[in-house]
């Protein structure tokens, strides 16, 4: 009895094999003709220069993050995984209103670009520190560390002013926004990454395991981002620009727009600006100040991390901060 | 070995593969981005292969109480995720399989054509005197701020030569162009010089253009710009490793 239905099972199962290796080889088949033949037909005719260029720059901004996105995933599952709560408690002023300068000043120390800093603020978070202390660090790290300053710097030779500019107005940008959030802030709109026990004997796996899922997370959407902006550098020719280089108004709201939707790395963005050479340093402060805070691949890594209610709502209101505080910072020193 | 179970290791060691192809096995890395990268993508690269191999060891001999941690971890996501990993990240072999199968071109005339060419501003003054040589090596970069800027006219009498792409302008007039790129190919813009003398190669042909220049407007006004070369010979060459020039 039990060896007849041992042997049922088997020639239920040979047959069953055997189905699925024919059927889906004889469909296998199917699709790899059609796709061999029509393929190189239709990949010609797609393949415009402008869908070429569109590749070209979409991969160019994936390459471009990888290593920055891999340092701030390394960064922050290392914080999961190694650093107790209590330090943070320890270090940062335990009174929100102080511990969001402290936050946003302490951005100095993370040299990358913007895709780095939002795995390693949803890690502070989850490790205890106030959300509103990791968001100034969130904004203020992309735009005032060294490497950036000195872009900057580079850029504009014989213009301290504008680096200084730079580093005044994104860290006063983070720092109202701290605070903005400390006042204004609901917890129901952010979601909050809480992760992983306690740093522990597992430390190191617990390592691999965070590193393995916020690099894959967050690449994820990097890859919408780099997407998104490779639409934008095709399909908006720079040369419009020059239709509202006549306002000084509109031109810094330009700007400001143009940040959003080109998505140029926070190390890079000063040689873009110094290359807009028609506008007003204002202008062009109001495009290095909004780049590194707010663009499509940020708003959509920030989804990914912290849930789409809160980009919305955070990214709008860093825009608009961050071109206020760039007029004002402008009409100051510039 | 179900995609399921080895999705996420796989994912990382096929992104790794890619940069690691571009990079390390390969100059094509300089189509996207600049030289200086190289060493991050290259270590980027081995890490990411390295995580994901440990990972799918992990996953083969000891799948105990991590599986539990991570599915409590991403319990809290709405929607998108499984315990394995979060879905979006099959994104990721979008870029990779690109970059692995057919790596996309470096940018182009039609790049440069959209790019509105962009002079840099900077005041007339002297300059450093020119390396020697005859002809003298230049980027299209120097080539066009010494004939706009050098009040010294350190181009003047001299031979020089420069190497870029085959762009057409209007009423047969024709450019040896490059785009300059600061960090990755998102932020190239462009730059060239009129060649006179010779007849215009077909677009996006890549030339060695010598010659001597030709002054032309005002220092430093618009009329100067873009500067003129007076080109005696136009040798076609490959594409160089470097398409771009660093601004």
């Amino acid at each position: 009895m039990e060896n007849q239905r041992t042997a049922g099972d088997h020639l239920r199962l040979a047959v069953r094999a055997l189905f699925y290796a024919v059927f889906g080889g004889a469909a296998l088949l199917a699709i790899v003709t059609v796709l061999s033949v029509l393929g190189p037909m239709l990949a010609l005719d797609l393949y415009t220069p402008a869908v070429a260029a569109w590749w070209t720059v979409f991969t160019a901004i994936a390459v471009q993050g990888v290593p920055f996105l891999l340092l701030g995933t390394v960064v922050s599952a290392a914080i999961g995984a190694f650093v107790p709560e209590k330090v943070f408690k320890r270090l940062l002023p335990r009174n929100q209103a102080l511990a969001v300068p402290v936050a946003g000043a302490a951005g100095v120390v993370l040299p990358g670009c913007e895709c780095a800093s939002v795995p390693v603020a949803g890690s502070l978070m989850s490790r205890g520190v106030a959300p509103a202390a990791a968001l100034a660090f969130l904004l203020s790290a992309p735009a005032i560390n060294p490497v950036v300053l000195v872009a900057t710097s580079i850029a504009f030779p014989r213009q301290p002013e504008m680096v200084l500019g730079r580093l005044v107005a994104s860290l006063g940008t983070a720092v109202v926004m701290g605070w903005l959030w400390a006042r204004f802030g609901r917890d129901e709109w952010i979601r909050l990454p809480k992760r992983r026990a306690q740093a522990g004997p597992g430390g190191l796996r617990t390592f691999g395991a965070g590193l393995q899922h916020d690099f894959l997370h967050a690449g994820g959407f990097l890859v919408v981002g780099a997407a998104a902006a490779a639409t934008f550098n095709i399909a908006v020719p720079r040369s419009v620009l020059d239709v509202f280089t006549g306002s000084a108004w509109l031109a810094v709201l330009l700007l400001a727009v143009l940040a959003v939707v080109l998505c140029v790395c926070s190390e890079a963005d000063a040689f873009v600006a110094a290359s807009l050479s028609g506008f007003s340093p204002t202008a062009r402060l109001a495009f290095m100040v909004v780049g590194p805070m707010v663009d499509l691949k940020l708003i959509a890594l920030q989804s990914g991390t912290f849930g789409r209610a809160f980009a919305v709502r955070f990214s709008a209101a860093t825009w608009v901060v961050a071109v206020a505080s760039s007029v004002l910072v402008g009409w100051w020193l510039l | 070995m179900s995609l399921r179970r080895y999705g996420a290791p796989l994912l990382l060691a096929l992104m790794g593969a890619a940069v690691l192809r571009i990079s390390l096995f390969s100059e094509l890395y300089l189509r996207y981005v600049q030289a200086p990268l190289r060493p991050y993508l290259i270590v980027s690269g081995v890490v990411l292969v390295l995580l994901g191999v440990v990972m799918a060891g992990v996953r083969r001999f000891a799948p105990d109480a991590h599986e539990e941690d991570a599915h409590e971890a991403d319990g809290h996501e709405e929607g998108g995720h499984h315990h394995h990993g979060p879905r979006v990240a099959w994104l990721l072999t979008l870029p990779a399989l690109a970059l692995l199968l057919f790596p996309p071109p470096a940018l182009g005339s039609y790049s440069a054509g959209r790019e509105a060419a962009q002079r840099a501003a900077q005041g007339v003054g002297t300059f450093p005197a020119l390396a020697l040589g005859d002809p003298v090596e230049l980027t299209l970069a120097e080539f066009n701020s010494r004939a706009i800027y050098d009040s010294g006219r350190s181009l003047k009498g001299r031979t020089v030569r420069m190497t870029g792409f085959v762009t057409h302008g209007e009423d047969g007039t024709w450019y040896v162009t490059r785009l300059y790129v600061t960090c990755c190919a998102a932020d190239a813009t462009a730059g060239k010089v009129e060649a006179r003398g010779d007849d215009a190669p077909p677009v996006d042909t890549w030339v060695t253009v010598t010659g001597t220049w030709h002054p032309k407007g005002r220092l430093g006004s618009d009329e100067a710009w873009p500067a003129v070369l007076d080109v005696t010979s136009v040798e076609r060459v490959k594409q160089p490793a470097d398409p771009y020039e660093q601004r």
